[in-house]
């Protein structure tokens, strides 16, 4: 069997997405490829893939950040970009992330808000730490009564 | 036949997390075949989960039925589908279990399903995938419904080899080996073939080949077919049964494994292979064979007159189960009930673990050398509630399959 | 900077705001990235290497079927390394790493067990929802310590 040397060992690869209405993936990469300095850049549908040292890769990314903060988000990747063993092309589809992208994707634009209201400073401090989800109150006995009432023949 | 590769669909859950994706790949690559993984959105996922109307929990899972129902629809094209989850998790099993006999019911494809461990080895998928293949490639050669000519047909199994030699729709010459060396057994055979025939080499306008030495027999005897058991057996069996058009179910218990296959017009549809317990295999019923000091031809007209339940056995397994027997035998058991029981032990492990990976449809046709041991179809008929039917030559099924399709490469057909 | 686990361990979401807010989200990527870059004498590796299932042992029985094994060997040790982590619950559609409903729970009962200060939320439905959700990861993280962890993990 054959032996296996990794490549691109060393490096960090990242996803930039965004999801702006100002700034489309193609523009995100024309100007990050100003700030490159070296690392590579891969446009994608969603944004952007960056793979480098991990230190140039950092100060890439908090450059990218900088061009539209609410709108651009990051986060690791496993692979390095164009790796054939998550390439579309030869899996024949999508590879599963991918999907879980689509599923995070959706909801991008709450987050912006979220991110928004934090740069206004307008979060007030007695909003509850954990969002739980709004429970459905319990049925009033009063109310229980009358509809037992109501449904007497 | 094209050489464009064969496309095989994979729906799987946990391949690439138990590390046997790679053998998946080289499975498929070994047989001329490539996998793939259809292409579908989110949206697709959450619409087909619904549709189907399997609420799993797992979202590998969900993907897995999204695909499914991409294929049964046509949005993705494939030439069979191949499904694998994880041993023993439950969840996945049923997700399976209803995929695999959802896809044959509502497409033409064909599908071969798949439970995997950390263990599981190309060499192990192997001749699941050749036969995946062989339906989608071969699909015409294996429409063939007649022998024509004369053609001959080897089947090197793991205990015996089998040659046939076929005329004009009409077996003339069988031989039959017990398996040593693998060619001369082979060539021992189809000397008796050809002995029994009236006939010479020479005569033979085709061969085909089959079993497990069938690349180096094949290779051997010039054979012009070479062809994994799997679509060789069950077309020989609906053939010898004659009952080519519509549903029926193959059972094969063999040497060394066993092969349950849902067939429909003599194309297997979806089909199961065991072969990790020998307690489920012929060999057990020789090793009882041996222990009641009969010849395995004796075994099953033995066990007709036993009553398997009056033998408590313990485990299904060749060590333990014999064991068993043998102390039935020592507190005073009867070998003919001992015989029934044995029977019974290999039809129920066979009818447990492998025939519920596939949709029994009447006629069950029971071929190979153990279905002439009539306790032991008597046993699975009655754990299926059916009647078996077994045909004539049924021990030579896999070189009279090949006898037959062999005779599609004579030259001028 | 500490170092958060994040549930699901693929979240895009979770690993921006966790990185945004000064710490190191820790997820699948870390585990598959390790794997691909390390030079063996086998094929590559798909996700995990052949092995993984059998290290997975650590943290499952051999009875638990081989994916969840193989998983486990990507999630345990970064769960061992883990100072804090956010869980979404009710993250049904997360593929892949995650796709295991199985591995899924095992991994929020290790989470729950290991005794780490823990965030668990919700997917934010609507903006309001999206404020709160923001608001409440920062909340945590800012409350975690900014020093360099030096818990180290058994990769």
């Amino acid at each position: 069997m054959a032996e296996y040397t990794p490549k691109y060992v060393g490096t960090v690869t990242k996803y930039v997405f965004v999801e702006s209405p100002t700034m489309t993936p193609g523009e995100l990469a024309l100007r990050a490829y100003e700030a490159s300095e070296g690392v590579l850049i891969k446009e994608t549908c969603f944004g952007l893939q960056v793979t480098g040292e991990p230190e140039a890769v950092d100060r890439l990314i908090e450059e990218i950040r900088s061009f539209d903060p609410t709108h651009i988000f990051v986060k690791d990747r496993g692979f390095p970009p164009g790796d054939p063993r998550r390439c579309r092309a030869n899996l024949g589809g999508a590879r599963p992330g991918y999907l879980g992208h689509e599923r995070e994707f959706r909801i991008l634009r709450y987050i912006t808000r979220g991110l928004e209201e934090l740069g206004r400073g307008e979060v007030r401090e007695e909003e509850p730490a954990s969002p739980a989800r709004r429970k459905r109150s319990l049925l009033d006995i009063k109310r229980l009564q009358e509809l037992i009432d109501t449904e007497e023949p | 036949m094209s050489d464009r590769k064969v496309r095989i669909a994979q729906l799987s859950c946990g391949a690439e997390y138990s590390g046997v994706q790679k053998e998946i790949y080289e499975a498929a690559e070994s047989v001329g075949a490539e996998v793939f993984f259809p292409d579908i959105a989110l949206a697709d996922v959450e619409r087909a989960v619904k549709k189907f109307g399997l609420d799993v929990k797992s979202a590998d899972l969900k993907l897995m039925i999204a695909r499914a129902l991409a294929l049964v629809e046509g949005k993705v094209e494939a030439d069979g589908v191949f499904i694998g989850t994880c041993f023993r998790c439950a969840e996945a099993a049923i997700v399976r279990n209803e995929l695999r006999r959802y896809i044959p019911e509502h497409s033409k494809l064909s599908v071969v399903s798949y439970s995997f461990t950390e263990r599981t080895t190309a060499g192990t998928l192997l001749t699941r995938m050749e036969a995946l293949t062989t339906i989608a490639r071969r699909r015409a050669l294996l429409a063939r419904e007649e022998q024509t000519g004369i053609t001959m047909g080897i089947d090197s199994g793991s205990s015996t080899t089998k040659a046939v030699v076929m005329k004009d729709n009409v077996i003339v010459g069988t031989g039959w080996h017990p398996t040593t060396e693998v060619i001369k057994s082979a060539e021992s055979a189809v000397a008796d073939a050809l002995a029994m025939a009236g006939l010479a080499r020479e005569d033979i306008q085709a061969i085909g080949t089959t079993g497990y030495g069938r690349f180096l027999i094949g290779k051997h005897f010039g054979a012009q077919l070479i062809q994994e058991e799997l679509t060789v057996n069950s077309k020989g069996a609906v053939y010898l049964a004659g009952h080519q058009r519509g549903s029926a179910t193959v059972i094969d218990i063999g040497g060394m494994d066993n092969k349950a296959i849902s067939v429909i017009d003599g194309i297997p549809g979806t089909f199961t292979m065991g072969g990790i317990c020998a307690g489920a295999s012929g060999r057990f019923l020789e090793m009882t064979a041996k222990r009641l000091g009969v010849d395995i031809t004796e075994l099953g007209p033995l066990a007709m007159k036993g009553i398997g339940k009056n033998v408590p056995m313990n485990s299904y397994c060749i060590v333990f189960g014999t064991q068993s027997l043998v102390n039935a035998l020592a507190a005073g058991s009867s070998p003919e009930d001992v015989a029934a029981a044995a029977c019974h032990s290999v039809a129920e492990q066979v009818f447990e673990q492998q025939l519920q990976e596939v949709d029994i449809k009447e006629p069950v046709i029971m071929v190979g050398g153990t279905s002439l041991i009539e306790g032991l179809v008597y046993a699975m008929g009655q754990l299926l509630q059916t009647e078996i039917v077994v045909p004539h030559h049924s021990q030579y099924i896999g070189a009279v399959g090949s006898a037959l399709l062999a005779s599609g490469f004579i030259k001028g057909e | 900077m500490a170092k958060v686990f994040i549930y699901p361990a693929t979240s895009l979401i979770l690993s921006d705001l966790v990185a945004r807010f000064g710490h190191k989200p820790l997820g699948a990527a870390l585990g598959i990235r390790e794997r691909i870059q390390t030079a063996g004498v086998d094929s590559p590796p798909l996700q995990i290497t052949p092995e993984d299932p059998k290290r997975g042992l650590k943290y499952a029985a051999v009875e638990v079927p081989s994916g969840v094994r193989g998983r486990m060997a990507i999630y345990g040790p970064l769960i061992e390394e883990a100072d804090a982590a956010i869980i979404v619950t009710e993250a049904d559609l997360a593929f892949g790493c995650m796709g295991c409903a199985r591995t899924d729970e095992l991994i929020l009962f290790s989470l729950r067990q290991s005794g780490i200060p823990i965030l668990e939320l919700e997917y934010p439905r609507d903006e309001e929802e999206g404020i709160r959700f923001v608001a409440a990861v920062k909340k945590f993280l800012d409350g975690l310590p900014k020093e360099e962890s030096n818990k180290e993990g058994e990769a």
